[in-house]
């Protein structure tokens, strides 16, 4: 498979959007102006091409594993850093997704962001974006993969800071970047102990069972253990799980695009990635699955519990993505193949139908002129038609109406953490179910609230007409935003069928990326789908209930959510203040560290700079004492110095070489 | 061997011996043309200019065709060494020469009446300097000192209406002929006592003289030789106590040619530094088994306070001051101490591989240390041509009025300060290294110190150049496309161990360089 070319040319994928980026950056402001968006483009475009048809290789390959030597970066003793790539069914598979959604979100953003102020900064901070996320998803080395890992979340930190003169941009960005911070420790920390422990950072052999694997299991439980924790800590913070999910909604400053791209579909699913492929030591690591299930299940409810309630349009959003990153991390917990390929397939299936509803949103707000409030819409599916029926598409994949893609991912994990034996996992099949029926409800709502119904709002309604009469900035949904929208509700729909149906599932594609024989798991699929039959119409039951019961509540006017609302008080405020999370982390985290921060301040002031103070004292009295009376520009005095250095040196060593 | 066999051993040897010295006849060449030039046309800057580096290319291009063709013998009778050390030496320092012409564009440095002069003083020390590196015979090894000395000197003293240039002039002069007679009393010491003047063989016999049937003896004569010659060397590195021409002739030189003497003077007089200890401890370490022996723990031990010392002294005096290029010069003494440091590791350590990594990296410091120190003295002297002025005094709110400058100076100092990513860094690291693997951990504290004491004049010469107040009566002027170019290149080079290949790239050059040395 190694001497395909789309495998041994594959560094072109990432190598190509940086130079869209550089490219953008130096002549995008002076020159390309309103053409910015077309090297990115080029780029993604040019990415998800050359990537299908990698998928396309590994798919059809023996032995579907390569890593593709790139550079070498330097040799340090035993520490070798390359940029190193490694291709197989999962990097292909996330690869595809990455540039594929990337490069319709592009084209969508070229509409969305025109005439902005920073038109050109945008899509080089994209495009730099797409080079690190490509990167971060090909690396064979745990060292590159940090590298890349925290130039995704640079990416981040400035595209949620876009609009860097809005104060509660710039805090969301400093928000997003402090929290990773937190993960991103422990993510160093298991790096170190990998190395420590193994004295390897590559892939090849940390994950080879005869090496890596087994010096973290000889170096004792304890230690694989915490490997994995540590590793996971990083993906709690990069994927928003519970108790570091706080920052995402926030992130929701950025554009919407940015949101679509970044904060839905690829960079937040990289923690999902990454735990996936460590599959192999998560398995073997005790207690550890049991700690990533119940994370994963926490975070899954809590935030489906509190999309529930919230008015901001993409905030729902936002604690949606939170919730099915959950759902992932649930399949991930479990702890086998079988968990990782029903976690990455929701990958999959979530980044287009998650992508088109922000998109969606994106389009909804160019109308009302940037509103936000769903309170304040209603009726927009006769201005929008093309918005309106994609979303509805990627809605009802989201809820997991029958047979869209969402349905067969989501159910691909339900059945898998149902099959495993154990309580927890029992208990979090049951979990997932009621956080399913939450979830067709809170998009159900979102959904009628923006769609149906009429405007709630004058002002708003007359923005609206306003936007789809006036001729003077195009029509309201032109073909470069409408391909985009269009491509990916074709995908939200059919995805999950065709892989499921036509493929048999990613189980038999992913197994290749584990090194487990295809038919040794043929049997045990076969056993998934015999479960997933019942679980199947389980989960289509209660979609179809939760959105019965979003129509009921929103499709018309209705007394229901006011009542529901008083009569459950507690539950409710729970949810709209987000269970005091942020509160909390106030109190707990950032309190703390202020306090801490003012004693280092002081401590800083007294102590270090009485330290430096004293130091630099030293020159000053050198200078002086010695420098001033020696070198006082005499020539008999310089040479009998030198004599006397002279003698001394000689006597010195005549002394210590007769002593020894 | 008498007068006869050595003649006749050049003559059979002398056409594959002027082959492997053609880098070498190149300069000499241009050299020539120049004096002839100078002859008609008395005027004039461009075309000695353009001959001078012309002249340099022509000899790196041939330097770089030997250092391809891997070519590694004894020429003209055992007088130089044709080895990988050689090639890298005069790649290094032909390559300078090339970027002190270039910077001598930029700054107008010669009178168009000198100009000749100049680059004929220039080439002339370029090329004893290479003979410094390559030469394995005490007399060519002297011959090659002054060869670089003479010109220096001349350049030295080469603003002839500053009386501080001629003082300058006169008393580096005055220190050189003084450590040159110490060297060669040590080398005639050496010569005498063991009948020989050719390197390698000088060191079997000191061997074989040091291990006796009675144990270990080292004869007092032979201590007196290797300190006098090494005494007349660290002039030239100018190591504490044997510094004090270096702060003098820099202040009084221009700030060119100073720059030119901190790095290609000093990177010589290392490079025959370590040719000369590692060649005679060699095989006195060898024939004890790599076991150490009093002979050459005394000598790292000396080489190692000299380096604590200078590197030291060199910095806690540049914090006085004031004059930009005095406190370069201190700047230099101190990186001098540092370049020490791995030498004497390098003999007190047991085991050839040390050996070899431990001279690799001063080679490596070398390279970085062009980089950072010749764009310090550039960026001083550019100042100079603007304002007027070396006077740190006058540098206030320099970033107003020429960024680059400002700029590029920042890069060059926090390089020569070591911070990380500046290659600096990388190459202080590996001094470092070296240090705490070869256990002398009372250098490596001495040598971390010292990078904390150096960062405060670095930076102080930074805040007046970015954060004081501008001084009011200087205009602001721009750089020309030339000056632009010079100095991207030199932060560049500054940022270059960045990337993917060039730190293994360079490594790979220096460990090549040495592992060649090693070889009798």
């Amino acid at each position: 498979m190694s001497d395909s070319i789309f495998v041994q040319y594959i560094w072109l994928v990432p190598a190509v959007s940086l130079l869209a980026a550089v490219i953008t950056a130096i002549a995008g402001n002076r020159w390309l102006k309103q053409q910015a968006w077309l090297p990115c483009m080029l780029a993604a475009a040019f990415g998800a091409v050359w990537s299908a048809l990698a998928l396309v290789v590994v798919a059809q390959a023996d032995e579907p594993v390569a890593f593709v030597p790139v550079l070498e970066w330097l040799t340090v003793s035993d520490l070798r850093v390359a940029y190193e790539l490694l291709v197989d069914p999962l990097s292909a598979l996330m690869l595809f997704m990455v540039t594929f959604v990337g490069s319709l979100i592009v084209a969508f953003a070229s509409w969305y962001m025109a005439h902005e102020e920073g038109y050109a900064r945008f899509f080089s901070e994209v495009a730099l974006f797409l080079f690190s996320m490509t990167s971060l998803v090909l690396v064979a080395n745990l060292l590159m993969l940090y590298v890349f890992w925290e130039l995704v979340g640079l990416c981040s930190y400035l595209l949620i800071g876009f609009y860097y003169t809005r104060p509660c941009a710039a805090a969301a960005a400093k928000k997003a970047f402090v929290v990773n911070r937190i993960g991103d420790f422990g993510f160093a920390l298991g790096i170190f102990l990998i190395w420590v422990t193994c004295g390897t950072l590559s892939y090849r052999q940390v994950l080879a069972v005869d090496q890596g694997l087994q010096q973290l299991t000889a170096a004792g439980p304890a230690v694989l253990t915490t490997v994995c924790l540590l590793l996971f800590c990083g993906a709690v913070g990069k994927s928003a799980q519970f108790p570091l999910h706080v920052w995402l909604p926030d992130a929701m400053e950025g554009p919407t695009p940015v949101s679509a791209l970044i904060h839905a579909a690829t960079m937040v699913t990289a923690g999902v990635y990454m735990v996936a492929r460590f599959t192999p030591l998560f398995a073997q690591a005790a207690g550890v699955g049991t700690v990533v299930l119940v994370i994963g299940c926490v975070t899954a409810f809590i935030a489906a519990f509190t999309a529930l309630t919230q008015t901001d349009f993409k905030r729902i959003l936002a604690y949606s993505t939170i919730s099915q990153l959950g759902y992932m991390f649930m399949a991930l917990g479990i702890g086998t193949v079988a968990g990782a390929v029903a976690a990455i397939f929701h990958v999959f299936t979530h980044a287009f139908f998650k992508a088109l509803l922000f998109l969606g949103s994106g389009s909804v707000m160019h109308a009302t002129g940037g509103e936000l409030n769903v309170w304040r819409m209603g009726g927009l599916r006769k201005y929008l038609p093309v918005t309106h029926w994609t979303f509805l598409c990627a809605a009802l994949a989201l809820a997991g109406f029958p047979l869209l893609s969402g349905f067969w991912s989501k159910d691909a994990i339900l059945a898998t953490v149902w099959q495993a034996s154990g309580a927890a996992t029992q208990l979090a099949g049951a979990v997932g179910l009621i956080t399913a029926a939450l979830t067709a409800f809170y998009i159900g709502r979102a959904y009628f609230l923006v769609f149906w119904g009429e405007p709630r709002d004058r002002a708003i309604e007359e923005q609206v007409e306003h936007y789809v009469r006036d001729e003077a900035h195009g029509p309201p949904e032109p073909l470069i935003m409408k391909a985009p929208l269009i491509v990916l509700a074709v995908g939200s729909v059919l995805v999950g069928a065709v892989i499921a149906l036509a493929f048999g599932g990613l189980v038999p594609f992913l197994a290749g990326a584990y090194g487990v024989e295809p038919l040794a798991h043929a049997t045990a699929e076969h056993d998934a789908h015999g479960h997933a039959w019942g679980m199947m119409l389980l989960s289509a039951v209660v979609a179809l209930a939760g959105l019965g019961l979003a129509y009921v509540f929103y499709g018309q006017p209705s007394p229901w959510p006011d009542r529901l609302a008083e009569q459950l008080a507690p539950l409710y405020r729970i949810s709209v203040n987000k269970f005091w999370l942020d509160e909390l982390g106030l109190i707990l985290v950032v309190r703390p560290m202020l306090a801490i921060a003012a004693a280092c301040r002081v401590l800083d002031n007294v102590l270090v700079d009485g330290l430096v103070h004293a130091v630099a004292a030293v020159p000053a009295w050198f200078a002086r004492l010695a420098l001033r009376p020696m070198h006082n520009g005499l020539v008999p005095f310089y040479a009998l110095a030198m004599l006397l250095g002279l003698a001394v040196i000689l006597t010195l060593v005549l002394f210590q070489i007769q002593g020894g | 061997m008498n007068l006869t066999e050595v003649f006749e051993v050049v003559r059979s040897d002398i056409g594959s011996s002027l082959r492997a010295f053609l880098p070498e006849l190149a300069l000499v060449a241009t050299i020539l043309v120049l004096l002839l030039v100078r002859l008609f046309q008395r005027q004039g800057t461009y075309v000695s200019r353009a001959l001078a580096l012309i002249g340099s290319i022509v000899a790196l291009l041939l330097a770089l065709e030997q250092y391809g063709a891997g070519l590694h013998r004894e020429i003209f009778g055992g007088m130089l060494a044709v080895d990988g050390y050689t090639h890298f030496f005069r790649l290094f320092l032909l390559a300078f020469a090339v970027l002190m012409v270039w910077l001598t564009m930029l700054t107008n440095m010669p009178e168009p009446e000198d100009a000749a002069d100049f680059f004929v003083l220039l080439l002339g020390a370029t090329l004893g300097m290479i003979l410094m590196s390559s030469s394995i015979h005490l007399l060519m090894l002297f011959m090659a000192v002054e060869m670089a000395s003479l010109p220096s000197y001349g350049l030295a003293g080469f603003l002839k209406e500053s009386r501080r240039a001629g003082e300058a002039s006169l008393k580096y002069v005055v220190f050189g002929a003084g450590a040159s007679g110490i060297m060669l009393y040590g080398m005639s010491l050496l010569a005498g006592r063991f009948g020989t003047a050719h390197l390698p063989t000088l060191a079997e016999r000191i061997a074989q003289s040091v291990a006796t049937e009675h144990g270990v003896v080292i004869e007092p004569i032979l201590v007196a030789g290797v300190l006098l010659v090494l005494v007349g060397i660290a002039f030239k590195v100018s190591a504490v106590p044997f510094h004090f021409w270096c702060p003098d002739v820099f202040h009084g030189a221009a700030a060119e040619v100073a720059g030119f003497l901190s790095v290609a003077s000093k990177g010589a007089a290392l490079a025959l530094l370590s040719r000369f200890v590692l060649t005679l401890a060699y095989p006195v370490l060898q024939a004890f088994g790599f076991a150490q022996v009093s002979l050459t723990q005394a000598l790292a031990l000396t080489l190692a306070v000299l380096a604590a010392v200078t590197a030291t002294y060199g910095n806690l005096a540049a914090y006085a001051q004031t004059n930009l290029k005095r406190l370069l010069a201190y700047s230099t003494i101190a990186h001098a101490g540092y370049m020490l440091m791995p030498i004497a590791a390098a003999i007190g350590s047991s085991g050839r591989p040390n050996f070899a990594t431990a001279v690799d990296v001063v080679l490596f410091y070398l390279v970085v240390y062009l980089f950072m120190n010749l764009g310090a003295f550039a960026v001083v002297a550019l100042i100079r041509n603007a304002i007027g002025s070396e006077d740190l005094s006058h540098y206030g709110g320099l970033i107003h009025r020429n960024p680059l400058l400002t700029v590029a100076m920042a890069v060059f100092l926090l390089s020569l300060t070591g911070i990380p990513p500046l290659a600096g860094f990388v190459a202080k690291f590996r001094i470092f290294v070296v240090l705490y693997q070869t256990g002398f951990y009372w250098l490596l504290a001495v040598g971390l110190a010292n990078t904390v004491f150096s960062l405060f004049y670095y930076v102080k010469v930074l805040r007046v150049m970015i954060i004081d107040e501008p001084v009011p009566e200087t205009p602001a002027w721009q750089s020309n496309a030339l000056a632009v170019a010079f100095h991207v290149l030199l932060i560049v080079a500054n940022f270059a161990l960045l990337i993917p290949g060039v730190w293994n790239g360079l490594q790979d050059i220096t460990t090549g360089a040495v592992a060649t040395l090693l070889l009798p």
